[in-house]
């Protein structure tokens, strides 16, 4: 218990950044969507003039930008960019900062084992996660209910931010595991932001190239996206379940290697 | 009994070494010196003790647990003070002495108190802005903080004033008594000398030597000094036992060890004009271990 405390103190300024991100990513966002008033169907026209690779990176492809979450499931996907980035630093940075800040000498010579070490951390790295998800969630539904004119919204929104949490926890334990894999501590974080971005990348190449879609099983950007969520039945249970699994594996990987791992300082 | 026990204990970072074989132990009750120069393998031990780091080969027991297995349980007995001391940012030194203490089952906020009072520490600073020194007290403060009945040292005394180190000694010589068993590792001698009953030297990675200090100092080794009246080639005192062999115009310096008489029968046979035979002090000795196998 003692460890999720300290972890959440040491995380609450960071936390609190975050969180104050993701609120003004969504009444920015949403206030551009307010600011064209009635244009929303020139706005559409004008999107769907440019052409195809364009929107394909925007991410703006198959959504009605004239009704509020539409426009939001174009805002969704900065969105998880920005949690996710915020997930795999935490995830990452959680496990190699003993390391980074010399601080193993400390805490693993108390009367406490490695797992339980590592379980308190993922427990408040897991806490941090879902506040900002929570943040996001709350700002959203009031922001975009605002302006949606009789639209429902909400019941999207959640769907959308469930979605949101898988991702989370992913890059979360992208970070963690990779933390508790690599030798050199300091590499940790380089190196999960970056699996990040080539993830991130890969989305947008396949949303480029139809020909790629097989490769989606592999970028978890293209697991939850707002246009199947929104257009169609919600989330799809085989990327429910295949997120699952890498969770797991990525979890399993990170207790096993920190277990065995030699604390350099 | 014995409260470690280190039995042919290797560590090898993928190619280079840490420490290869290493054995010893250490004696309930006992303050144990482990000495060796910088990178000899001090700290790579002291490290496999506490399962920071896993031992390549062999292995070790603390209080008759292999360190391995049962880390967690030993480590409720054990107080570390690392060489360099690094804490968590921002934190105020009575938050990290209670954050410390909430890992070990029992109230310790008395004892901090004490100690810090002993070690003129200022528990209401924040630990960013503390000096070198009075980080190594925090350091110092946290590992006694929970009484533990083996205390391991890691060149505790790089940092303190003379005073400081006075009062800490002083402070560990009053654990010892109470009955902690403490590890002792450092590069200077005349603190090991000072506090230790037996000592482990390691060079290079291996245990050289483990001796009672007071064997180590009196009985074997004897500093000659000898003028003569002419010059001696520079080979006349080699022989098995002599070491630092020192040879400056008609003065003739080397640490001996072993049957005196065989010296004396070489130093009779010259005219010499005058003789000094002293207890070399354990810099000496120690020199002579490190020097051997060059």
């Amino acid at each position: 218990m003692n460890i999720i405390t300290r972890e959440m103190k040491a995380n609450l300024k960071s936390l609190i950044i975050w969180s104050i991100g993701v609120l003004f990513m969504v009444g920015a966002g949403m206030g551009k969507y307010a600011g064209m008033g009635g244009s929303g169907e020139t706005m559409n026209e004008l999107m769907a003039e440019m052409p195809d690779s364009l929107q394909a990176i925007m991410g703006t492809a198959g959504f009605d930008l004239s009704k509020a979450l539409g426009f939001y499931g174009l805002l969704y996907l900065y969105l998880i960019v920005m949690a996710t980035i915020h997930a795999v630093m935490l995830g990452a940075n959680i496990i190699a900062k003993e390391e980074l800040d010399k601080t193993v000498e400390f805490l693993l010579v108390k009367p406490i084992s490695r797992v339980k070490v590592i379980s308190f951390k993922l427990v408040a790295a897991l806490l941090n996660v879902f506040v900002v998800n929570l943040v996001t969630l709350v700002s959203s539904i009031i922001i975009v209910g605002r302006s949606a004119e009789g639209e429902k919204v909400v019941g999207d929104i959640v769907l959308l931010m469930v979605g949101m949490f898988c991702l989370q926890i992913i890059f979360l334990v992208i970070g963690t595991a990779i933390a508790a894999v690599y030798k050199n501590a300091k590499k940790a974080g380089a190196i999960s932001t970056g699996i990040l971005l080539i993830t991130f990348l890969l989305a947008i190449i396949i949303n480029l190239d139809q020909r790629l879609e097989a490769l989606r099983y592999i970028t978890p950007f293209k697991y939850f996206e707002a246009e199947s969520i929104l257009n169609t039945s919600g989330l799809d249970p085989v990327f429910l379940g295949l997120s699952l699994i890498i969770v797991v594996v990525l979890t399993f990987t990170t207790y096993h290697y920190y277990k065995k791992k030699d604390l350099h300082l | 009994m014995n409260v470690i026990e280190i039995n042919r204990l290797t560590k090898m970072y993928g190619k280079s070494r840490g420490i290869t074989d290493v054995s010893f132990s250490v004696e309930e009750g006992e303050i144990f010196g482990f000495i060796g120069p910088n990178g000899a393998g001090k700290s790579t031990t002291i490290r496999l003790l506490l399962s920071l780091i896993y031992p390549t080969s062999g292995s070790a027991t603390i209080f008759g647990k292999d360190v391995v297995k049962f880390a967690p349980e030993i480590k409720k007995e054990i107080g570390y003070l690392p060489s360099e001391v690094f804490y968590y940012d921002n934190m105020k030194v009575i938050d990290l002495l209670k954050y410390s203490a909430s890992f070990y089952k029992k109230d310790c906020t008395k004892r901090i108190t004490e100690l810090a009072e002993v070690m003129e520490l200022d528990l209401t600073k924040k630990i960013d802005d503390l000096s070198l020194g009075n980080k190594k007290k925090v350091g110092i403060v946290q590992g006694l903080l929970h009484e533990p009945k083996l205390i391991i040292l890691d060149e505790p005394t790089s940092g303190l004033d003379p005073l400081m180190q006075q009062r800490f000694f002083d402070l560990l010589e009053k654990e010892n008594q109470k009955g902690a068993t403490i590890l002792f590792s450092s590069h200077i001698l005349s603190e090991v000398q000072r506090l230790c009953d037996r000592v482990a030297i390691i060079k290079d990675g291996a245990i050289v030597q483990v001796e009672k200090i007071s064997e180590l100092k009196q009985n074997n080794y004897k500093k000659f000094k000898i003028e003569t009246v002419l010059p001696l080639s520079g080979d006349y005192f080699e022989m098995p036992g002599v070491n630092q062999l020192e040879v400056k115009g008609t003065t003739t310096s080397f640490i001996f060890r072993g049957d005196i008489n065989t010296v004396m029968q070489k130093v009779s046979t010259v005219e010499i004009a005058n003789l000094w035979v002293e207890e070399p002090d354990l810099e000496e000795i120690f020199m002579h271990f490190y020097q051997r196998e060059e």
